[in-house]
């Protein structure tokens, strides 16, 4: 036979309800008694009835246990004493209950807490769920209530158990695991990836997103999607009521900030503070209150933002310039970053405590090369968000679309600029396409401009980021175009070469066809020390921007 | 029992027939007396809330103490359970029921294997006598002791408070000495309605209930005022009953209606009265509620005759259970006009 495994003496606590309990003489009998009735229930045993009441309901709690005796001899009745006042004061009663609760030796291993919550006050009632919500008493709501109008008199009624450990109802289960489903959805703006690394971490997001308020570190390469999962992270956050109903998002990109004007577009800053400070200005922080703040190339920020951002981060308060006020501002942080950190750390130029405060949750977005079986899914999705836009519907001939994907999921396709690339790539053939259609010559050009584009490697955006990587954002600026593509493009291939004759070698190839240079090497040395470099320093590690 | 040594576990179905807490009860009596230990599945599974309630518990426990049983499952809601009594033991016990779970109910099972058990015992019961869902003490101290005494039971019963539902708080002594084997029964022949003799009991309400109910009972039957009574009784709580007493050959025959919060006195007395007439008009000695009463001791007896009124769905599965503990057979037989006659015999 299948064991029944051996239950749990039931002990019950309970107020006494001076209302619904109340009554002395022959006639309590035949009305419904929460306290009484409770343990006259057939299918309810209760081993222990801790009944807890005021001091001047002390014989109305004697007549009860008397009673409780009668109807169940199995119960043992333990009358308490409890101090409140006012039993609607909410502070009283909590701290009442919660001096009672923690004097109490509970076994929860040999017994099954019930707390009874039809007797007491409403605010009685709160109480008894925080205490055990907070399991700082390890029981289970118990309910009950009167008999219906056509059952018998006598009947005890009903009586009912509710658990708070939502994971046990499969209605609310489920219904959390659409929310979820929908959230991952959303976060994915809809489009049906099909790549599993990215698609686990959109689940590990939206686990995140909409339970914590710590900050969220996004990194990943350029056009992989930053600032669009950001912003999906905060909409989602406001449908589930995460963030307040008048906060905002708020994204700026710090690499675009400079000088004054960056802690005045953070911090804001007081009317006067400096030669155009005609009024005041709040700042993206402060703006961002309730809501949630992305910065993206955080990396960028110069070293007394981050001191400035890292206060505000912890205190939720800052100074904007030259005001004497402090400005509080609560908000989500959301760093965005292409750039190793860790690294930056390293080199002085990103403060420790500020990485260790943001790199809570860490999420890195793979760029599209690196998950080509969502290719298809993205393309329908440009299409149809340019059908949306345009109110123009744009369709791909069989041949073409093949082609196109073909092309974009082949090695020669880098989409260096990811994402970025991709949505241009596909509104520039979704513009040209004759008639709504795109024809296959229509992908051949956009496919060779992709190619031409790719092959050149003169972004500008790029050449930056590699200089300022080792040279820092100052050096960066005093340079003049013509040494900064110089540059780039040195530094380049000695991050592709073994060493430093490796290097030279590639560099002075043309001269050491024509045999005008024998030390190629140490030509490359001299050049690099002109601009404060060692070889070392470009091979500190193997990261290449 | 002897010619029964057949000490495999009996396997009941408890959703049988009526499918309720009488399967397992009589099961329970049965196995103490024949000392053959049963396994009950199913216990009560169509019913609202399966499984064993505390009232069941509160019979299992009380059947394990007179005989030092081995029980596994005697769990609330558990839906089966195994039960290996041990020899019954005569002696003093006391059992405390509570309300719902009528002190009667306790008695239907314990009483059959004291009765056969050598020595003198001595049960108090405390709890509720008077029960709408079980006979109260009444019935069973002027319809079943008789005819028991007449089968050469030594058994007495003594109320000493009695205990209304749902307050309960009653309490009776039930003195028996047992080891007397009992003898066949006949209670054929009804013959005219001898004297008649009504009741009408209160406690903690208003004397006037009881009243109205008389009144009901001298209009519809007829019956002389000189033999309607109205008694106070002394309970914990509120509580009224009507009984009705039928005296005839057969022997006698109580007829109760209990008070209910929301119905008239009126109307209790006529629910009542329409159960004595058709037991009267049945024209049989032995009333349905007694009929279901009289199967395990008659079959203990080894047989047995009565004539009763239809039986019931409760008798019927009762009926159904003794043939599969003791060897006898039971037969049922329709003998039209609403009268039935039921046979007892060995197999």
């Amino acid at each position: 036979m299948a064991r029944t495994r051996e239950p749990k003496p039931v002990v019950v606590l309970g107020l006494v309800g001076s209302t619904l309990d109340a009554g002395v003489g022959p006639k309590r009998w035949g009305r419904w008694r929460p306290t009484v009735d409770l343990c006259r229930h057939e299918d309810l045993l209760v081993s222990r009835f801790e009944l807890l009441h005021q001091p001047h309901w002390t014989d109305l709690a004697r007549t009860l246990a008397e009673d409780i005796v009668q109807v169940s001899p199995e119960t043992e009745v333990r009358p308490s004493v409890i101090e409140m006042k006012d039993p609607w004061d909410f502070e009283e009663v909590y701290a009442a209950l919660l001096d009672f609760v923690r004097a109490q030796r509970f076994r929860p291993e040999a017994e099954d807490y019930l707390v009874h919550i039809t007797t007491g006050t409403h605010v009685a009632q709160i109480c008894w769920f925080l205490l055990t919500e907070s399991r700082e008493l390890p029981a289970r709501l118990l309910q009950t209530s009167p008999p219906g109008g056509r059952t018998k008199g006598g009947d005890p009624g009903l009586h009912r158990i509710i658990d708070l450990d939502l994971s046990k109802y499969d209605q609310i289960a489920s219904r959390f695991r659409q929310d979820q489903r929908e959230g991952l959805s959303f976060l994915k703006a809809g489009i049906d990836t099909k790549n599993r690394a990215f698609n686990e971490l959109i689940a590990r997001v939206e686990q995140v997103a909409i339970r914590s308020r710590s900050p969220v570190l996004l990194t990943g390469p350029t056009g992989a999607g930053k600032t669009r999962l950001a912003r999906r992270i905060y909409e989602l956050k406001r449908q589930r009521k995460q963030v307040s109903s008048t906060g905002r998002f708020m994204e700026i990109n710090c690499a675009t900030l400079r000088g004054d004007q960056a802690m005045s577009m953070l911090f804001g800053h007081a009317k006067g503070a400096f030669t155009g400070a005609v009024k005041d200005r709040p700042g993206v922080l402060a703006s961002a209150n309730g809501g949630v703040l992305f910065l993206d190339e955080i990396g960028e920020l110069g070293l007394d933002e981050q001191a400035m951002l890292l206060r505000a981060i912890e205190d939720k308060r800052f100074l904007p310039v030259g005001s004497d006020h402090e400005v509080e501002s609560d908000f989500q942080l959301i760093a965005g970053t292409n750039r190793d950190l860790g690294r930056r750390v390293r080199e002085g130029r990103f403060r420790e405590d500020l990485l260790a405060r943001i790199d809570l949750w860490t999420f890195e977005l793979p760029g599209l090369r690196e998950r080509p079986e969502d290719i298809p899914p993205n393309l329908e999705y440009e299409l149809q968000r340019y059908a949306a836009r345009e109110n123009a519907r744009v369709t791909f001939s069989r041949e073409a679309q093949t082609a196109f994907l073909r092309f974009a999921t082949s090695p020669a396709a880098t989409w260096a600029g990811n994402f970025r690339d991709f949505s241009a790539a596909v509104e520039r053939m979704a513009t040209l396409a004759p008639g709504g259609r795109i024809t296959a010559k229509g992908v051949a050009e956009e496919t060779e401009r992709l190619r031409r584009a790719w092959g050149r490697g003169e972004d500008v955006d790029l050449d930056r980021g590699l200089i300022v990587s080792v040279l820092g954002e100052q050096a960066y600026e005093d340079l003049d175009l013509f040494d900064r593509v110089q540059l780039a493009a040195v530094l380049r291939v000695c991050k592709g070469s073994r060493s430093l004759s490796e290097a030279g070698r590639t560099l002075f190839a043309a001269s050491r066809r024509a045999r005008t240079s024998v030390n190629d090497a140490d030509r490359l040395r001299k050049y690099l020390a002109k601009h404060g470099l060692h070889w070392q320093d470009l091979h500190g590690d193997g990261a290449a921007s | 029992m002897d010619g029964h040594e057949d000490r495999e576990p009996l396997t009941v179905d408890g959703a049988q027939g009526e499918g309720g807490g009488q399967v397992l009860r009589s099961s329970l009596a049965l196995s103490l007396v024949t000392g053959r230990p049963f396994h009950i599945h199913r216990i009560r599974a169509r019913r609202r809330k399966p499984g064993l309630l505390r009232q069941h518990l509160t019979a299992v426990r009380a059947a394990a103490e007179v005989s030092g049983a081995t029980v596994e499952g005697d769990a609330l809601r558990s839906p089966e359970l195994r039960f290996a009594p041990g020899p019954v033991r005569a002696g003093d016990y006391g059992f405390a029921v509570g309300s719902a779970g009528s002190t009667m109910l306790v008695l239907q099972t314990v009483l059959w294997p004291l009765l056969l058990a050598p020595g003198r015992s001595r049960l108090t019961l405390e709890g509720g006598t008077h029960n709408p869902m079980a006979p109260p003490f009444d019935f069973v101290e002027r319809c079943l002791l008789p005819l028991l005494h007449a089968m050469g039971a030594h058994v007495q019963v003594e109320l000493r408070r009695a205990g209304f539902y749902p307050a309960g708080g009653g309490e009776l002594v039930v003195e028996i000495d047992g080891g007397h084997p009992l003898r066949p029964l006949e209670r054929l022949q009804r013959g005219a309605i001898a004297e008649t003799f009504a009741r009408a009991q209160v406690s903690s309400l208003p004397v006037s209930i009881a009243r109205r109910e008389l009144e009901v009972v001298h209009a519809r039957l007829g019956w002389s005022r000189q033999w309607l009574k109205t008694e106070r009784v002394s309970s914990l709580g509120p509580g009224n009953v009507l009984m009705l007493e039928l005296r005839h050959d057969g022997g006698t025959t109580l007829v109760t209606g209990f008070g209910e919060k929301g119905v008239s006195a009126e109307e209790v007395a006529v629910r009542t009265v329409e159960e004595a007439e058709r037991f009267i008009a049945a024209g049989v000695p032995v009333c349905e509620h007694l009929a279901d009463q009289l199967l395990v001791p008659l079959a203990l007896a080894g047989g047995g005759s009565f004539r009763t009124m239809e039986p019931s769905l409760h008798t019927r599965t009762n009926a159904e259970l003794v043939q599969r503990w003791l060897p006898v057979s039971i037969t049922l037989h329709d003998e039209g006009g609403g009268a039935w006659r039921v046979d007892v015999g060995p197999r």
